[in-house]
């Protein structure tokens, strides 16, 4: 009898987690805008008619995320060195302060850096507000805690006599630091900034706060200021095409990574 | 992930001193490099994009509201006061703590069963099984939101089968409400709550409930008086920060709620967007800010103290 509990509620949960992805894909079929159930009848149309607008979105947030993971992973990597490496007064309070921004809400985050750049305007002249550069500054500063943590926690199992005997064999520092120590890093790098590419194509209050017109307004923020008039299933067309990418995108990484020990190198 | 959105997707935060330090700094240091320069380019940009922002927030909520989006800078606590003496305000707050403990309770109890299974389990469909766990985390938060308005509309799937079943006699209102965005909540939050839930059972030794059962302990039993109790300080920690992911959450909300739903997160988006009145939404901003950075440190305590 508990048993058979046991796996209703197993079987509940999971249709619980998979439902709504599984409706995006089934509604972007729908033939009747109204996204009613059970659906009548299927059609590619959404397909064929997605708006410029979630393509340039979805363009815009492909940008952003990449430039947020590549400058988290370079800044993250160095900061998660020197935490693990250095010894200098405040390294504490550094480490403290290189993770901070996960404590913070992100709605928060976004707010303050709406006020920030207006303010800096105000005073500077300098608009970051309202562009594509302002959105990815404040999705690396979300982005960076994860490629510090995730490099740190890679770290944590690095043998240094490898350094050592790199160094005993001939090799000068520069050639041990960059053909012994980085290709060591480079898988908790690669979660790193993989987490930052998610977290960035993910949010949606930085780039609402921080967007302005089309060029910065990624797919998150189209897609949420579009249903607050109407849903239609076009949205979804798009929104399942980003579903069937992440699906790639997942597969690979349970082929590489290993998608429990990634997860697992980023709470580490 | 996100939500990560809740987007922000917190996960527990651990100083520096947890991973790598203790017994590594020990041994001599092989490469000639002053290690501490490279965290400068962290500290400075992290200085420009949330240390100077945040710092303006505070001084912001300070400050006196002097007409659409303009501060004036005579420091007050007025607006604290205000927050905290008026029932509309704290209504808001209250409702905020009830989505979070209604959001976690429901985590807990669905996802136990999964985690339990995911922890102990030899079957070769684990790793298919924790895969499937995780897949929502990995799709945005917002696209994830949006597959529950044909789940919960008017006409959707679930007032469908409601209807069929005869649990209803007419359709109910699941989306554009509170109810719509503790389902919403739940569902992207359930994933750190699953792993987090594998993560404590794991470390329970299977022995222990092997010892049980041949002592003659029934399957309840075994849970209520083995496994439970063992797994308590992992898991108050785990609520808490799922707990602080639900408060701080606001891709959610805003999608599910329909604009009607009033929490921390949304009434602060409002303050700043529509009612444009920055000193307000600064206030309430830092009261969320602290409420959360709160949590997390004794999130973090607890399980520091457990491990």
């Amino acid at each position: 009898m508990l048993t058979i509990l046991n796996r209703a509620v197993i079987a509940l949960v999971f249709a619980f987690l998979l439902l709504p992805l599984i409706f995006v894909v089934v509604s972007s079929f729908g033939a009747s805008p109204m996204l009613a159930f059970p659906p009548t009848s299927f059609t590619f149309d959404w397909y064929r008619n997605i708006p410029a607008a979630f393509l340039s979105g979805l363009k815009v947030s492909l940008i952003v995320a990449l430039w947020t993971a590549l400058i988290a992973a370079i800044v993250g990597t160095c900061a998660a060195l020197a935490l693990s490496r250095g010894r200098f007064r405040g390294i504490r309070v550094v480490g403290v302060f290189c993770l901070a921004p996960l404590m913070v809400p992100s709605l928060v985050l976004a707010v303050a850096l709406y006020q920030f750049t207006g303010v800096l305007w105000d005073w500077t002249g300098l608009e970051l507000g309202g562009t594509v550069m302002g959105v990815v500054l404040g999705h690396t500063a979300v982005a960076i805690p994860y490629v510090v943590r995730a490099v740190m926690a890679g770290h944590a199992h690095f043998d240094r006599t490898l350094e050592e005997a790199a160094l005993n064999l001939g090799a000068n520092w520069r050639q041990t630091l960059i053909y012994v120590t980085l290709p060591v890093l480079v898988p908790g790098i690669m979660s790193g900034a993989v987490f930052a590419f998610l977290v960035s194509f993910d949010d949606l209050p930085i780039a609402l706060f921080m967007g302005g017109d089309a060029s910065s307004t990624t797919m998150p923020v189209k897609i949420y200021t579009s249903i607050e008039y109407s849903l239609k299933p076009d949205i979804m067309a798009i929104s399942a095409l980003v579903i069937y990418g992440s699906l790639a995108l997942m597969v690979l990484l349970e082929r590489t990574l290993g998608l429990e020990k990634f997860f697992g190198s980023g709470r580490a | 992930m996100a939500q990560a959105g809740v987007k922000g997707s917190e996960l527990p935060i651990r100083g520096p001193a947890d991973s790598g330090q203790g017994a590594s700094t020990e041994r001599s240091e092989p490469l000639p490099i002053r290690w501490g320069v490279l965290s400068l380019p962290a500290v400075l940009g992290l200085l420009f994009a949330f240390g100077l922002p945040i710092a303006l927030l505070t001084a912001n909520s300070l400050f006196r509201h002097a007409g659409p989006g303009r501060v004036a800078p005579t420091v007050t606590l007025d607006n604290y006061v205000a927050f905290l003496t008026d029932p509309f305000f704290l209504r808001i707050l209250l409702d905020t703590f009830v989505l979070g403990f209604m959001v976690v309770s429901i985590c807990a109890i669905l996802g136990y069963p999964v985690a339990y299974f995911l922890a102990r389990t030899r079957s070769r469909c684990r790793g298919m099984m924790i895969f499937l766990v995780v897949a929502p985390l990995l799709v945005s938060a917002v696209i994830r939101n949006l597959g529950w308005v044909p789940l919960l509309g008017t006409n959707g799937f679930v007032n469908w089968l409601l209807l069929l079943l005869g649990l209803v006699d007419r359709p109910v209102a699941l989306v554009n409400n509170f109810v719509g965005v503790v389902i919403g909540t739940s569902h992207a939050v359930m994933p750190f709550m699953i792993l987090m839930l594998m993560t404590v059972i794991q470390r329970i030794n299977p022995e222990i409930e092997e010892a049980a059962v041949n002592l003659g302990a029934s399957q309840w039993q075994n849970f209520w008086q083995i496994v439970f109790p063992l797994s308590i300080p992992g898991l108050l920690g785990g609520y808490l920060i799922v707990f602080t992911i639900t408060i701080s959450s606001f891709t959610t909300p805003a999608m599910l709620g329909g604009n009607r739903v009033l929490i921390m997160s949304t009434f602060i988006s409002q303050q700043v967007r529509f009612v444009l009145n920055y000193a307000f939404g600064a206030t309430c901003a830092v009261i969320l800010m602290a409420v959360a950075i709160a949590l997390t440190v004794v999130a973090v305590r607890q399980s520091e103290r457990r491990g």
